[in-house]
């Protein structure tokens, strides 16, 4: 009940602050930046000139999958740092000013409180991750060759988890901290520290959920989801509920 | 009859005692004002009932709340720096509180609409807060905090900030509320104490140090004081009167000679009967009854 | 060059441009509305216009005040 007037609320300003366009739109524009800078290399290289007469251009030849996994690339730096950059403050921003105060005496939950945030910006995430990548799809399809319509749903999906954990990770520092760029920093350097710790210790932490690009990957090439995928996906979503609750749990502990 | 009680509040921060043992009970439909200087720990007093602080130590108790019933439901709170959503209207703040507060949608608008009207900003009520002034914001502050009809009105320094016709207005907003619900307001301005509170609270480092009902506190702290005014030689009228003995203290300041007094009356015979003996050139004679103000700086200078 | 320009395929690039105009239009309507930025607000003007596509977007992220 008051988690879904906190959700308007939320929806209301990120419309009235325009982050309902630009971001799905920045997405977007990441998504296509590959597709069409590599498709017109060839052409870019000539006209540029300068090579001698003879030389040939040794491109390689990029498979559909190569493609969408190059949006994907771009989502996983740009993108993840945009969102950080869109969530540093929407909790710890509010406590800051004071604006915060005014929801905490009213008899609401801090549970509500969190959820709505996290919801909100999900809802943002995800839409903005659907339509760049339905718009790499639809490039890959007319420029590379084709990818099912199904696939790229999948490839949606999973990595979709992986976004909603790194908003779950700044959600959880805005819930603790008060300064919106330590709350950036902090977000950055878990998921930094998280890839470095998976890539030391690959072979014991295979389902970490820095592997799901790489697994996607694998979904890709060989054309079926397979049950490392569907591990990693599982290990994501129990983090993220993990965080998430002790989240809810610490700014509960906080406010006294 | 009982509204509230607080038992051995206490609040420390890291070392610091900010509130120290404090104890009162509030009653129904009165208005209460907590006074002291800045530091007296009035804020951290308030943001513990409203629930925005823990206490250390000490209970809160509301009589006659069902036991699952959220406290906070019961109190409407403006804090000292009220910040709202600038990007919201209003009207939408207003109906975003009392959604919150758990009113449906539709009792939301028509409360909000109905105070705004109140509060006098209904010609903004479509505007962006961001654009109103101090005493808009003030005033749209205490109708966030009231939109639910709350048993305490909790209102920290709701006055101070603001000028002489703000300040007047949301004076007389209390006057109104106060028939409706108890208020607690804290300031470290007298006059607006005195002018509308029913009972006082003095705080000094975290303590009460004097507490009750205004006219008995207003008797118990009673100074007899007289001031007169002459045209001129006010050294000698003075000396004059520091003979007397019903005198207890003569002071001039600026062109008045302050006179208190061990008994009042018989000080009022005597300076009267010297003034007209001697052909005084009085132009001013007056009696006083306690300010507030003396009765403050009394009790926090013991 | 010009040969260039007839061998673009015109239907690949434009969502491209599009995307990046609405960016850079959206930024101007919102600096227009807007009475106060982080930092002087003619830079950020500035920024908006001559900053290709990542000059609407820092706008938004740091130039916009938020709250």
């Amino acid at each position: 009940m008051h988690t879904k007037v906190l959700l308007q609320k939320e929806m209301l300003e990120n419309w009235r602050n325009k982050k309902w366009i630009w971001v799905p739109l920045v997405f977007l524009l990441l998504a296509i930046m590959d597709p069409i800078s590599n498709y017109y290399l060839p052409q870019i290289l000539e006209s540029i000139g300068g090579l001698p007469d003879g030389t040939v251009l040794e491109l390689p030849e990029y498979a559909p999958q190569d493609i969408l996994l190059m949006s994907l690339g771009q989502f996983s730096s740009l993108g993840v740092l945009l969102i950080v950059l869109i969530s540093m403050g929407t909790i710890a921003g509010e406590q800051k000013n004071g604006v915060m105060d005014l929801l905490l005496i009213k008899p609401i939950s801090y549970r509500s409180i969190i959820l709505a945030k996290w919801f909100s910006l999900l809802l943002l995430v995800w839409t903005s991750l659907f339509l760049g990548i339905t718009a790499s799809w639809y490039y890959t399809n007319s420029l590379y060759g084709e990818i099912e319509f199904l696939s790229m749903l999948l490839v949606t999906f999973y990595y979709g988890l992986w976004l909603t954990l790194v908003v779950t990770i700044s959600i959880f520092y805005n819930a603790i901290i008060q300064t919106p760029g330590l709350v950036a920093f902090l977000t950055i350097l878990t998921t930094i520290i998280l890839s470095i710790v998976t890539n030391v210790f690959g072979t014991h932490i295979k389902w970490s959920p820095v592997n799901l690009s790489t697994y996607i990957h694998e979904m890709l090439v060989l054309g079926s989801v397979t049950s490392q995928l569907i591990a990693t996906a599982f290990t994501t979503i129990v983090l993220i509920i993990i965080i998430l609750s002790v989240a809810i749990y610490c700014f509960k502990k906080k406010q006294h | 009859m009982t509204l509230l009680t607080i038992t051995n509040l206490t609040k420390k921060f890291s070392n610091k005692l900010a509130v120290n043992n404090v104890n009162y009970t509030l009653t129904p439909q009165k208005c209460v004002a907590l006074i002291g200087p800045n530091g007296a720990g009035k804020t951290t007093i308030l943001r513990m009932l409203t629930g925005l602080l823990k206490p250390s130590s000490g209970v809160i108790q509301f009589a006659n709340k069902p036991k699952n019933d959220d406290a906070r439901s019961f109190i409407g709170y403006l804090p000292q720096y009220p910040v709202f959503y600038n990007w919201m209207t209003g009207m939408e703040f207003l109906t975003f509180s009392g959604q919150l507060e758990g009113l449906t949608k539709q009792e939301s608008v028509k409360r909000a609409t109905f105070l705004m009207e109140k509060i006098g900003i209904a010609n903004t009520k479509n505007k962006r807060i961001g654009n109103y002034s101090g005493g808009m914001k003030q005033r749209l502050g205490i109708a966030q905090a009231i939109i639910h009809r709350p048993k305490l009105l909790v209102l920290d320094e709701p006055v101070s900030s603001l000028d002489p016709i703000g300040r007047r207005e949301v004076l007389s907003l209390m006057e109104e509320l106060k028939q409706q619900m108890t208020i607690l307001f804290s300031t470290h301005i007298l006059g607006d104490a005195d002018e509308i509170s029913d009972e006082l609270l003095l705080l000094k480092e975290g303590e009460i140090i004097e507490s009750g009902e205004m006219h008995v506190l207003r008797q118990k702290y009673q100074t007899a004081k007289i001031s007169i005014q002459c045209h001129e030689n006010l050294p000698i009228y003075r000396d004059k009167i520091s003979t007397l003995s019903s005198v207890r203290n003569v002071y001039i300041e600026r062109d008045t000679i302050q006179i208190t007094a061990h008994n009042i009356q018989n000080a009022r015979q005597e300076i009267l009967q010297i003034a007209s003996k001697e052909q005084w050139p009085l132009t001013n004679f007056t009696l006083h009854r306690a300010s507030l103000e003396d009765m403050f700086m009394k009790v926090v200078n013991e | 060059m010009q040969e260039m320009f007839e061998s673009i395929n015109w239907a690949v690039i434009t969502p491209l441009l599009v995307i990046q105009g609405i960016l850079l239009i959206i930024a101007i309507i919102d600096w227009a509305k807007v009475e106060k930025t982080n930092g002087p607000r003619w830079m950020w003007f500035f920024i908006i216009i001559f900053i290709y596509t990542i000059g609407p977007i820092a706008y938004f992220i740091f130039g916009r005040r938020q709250q």
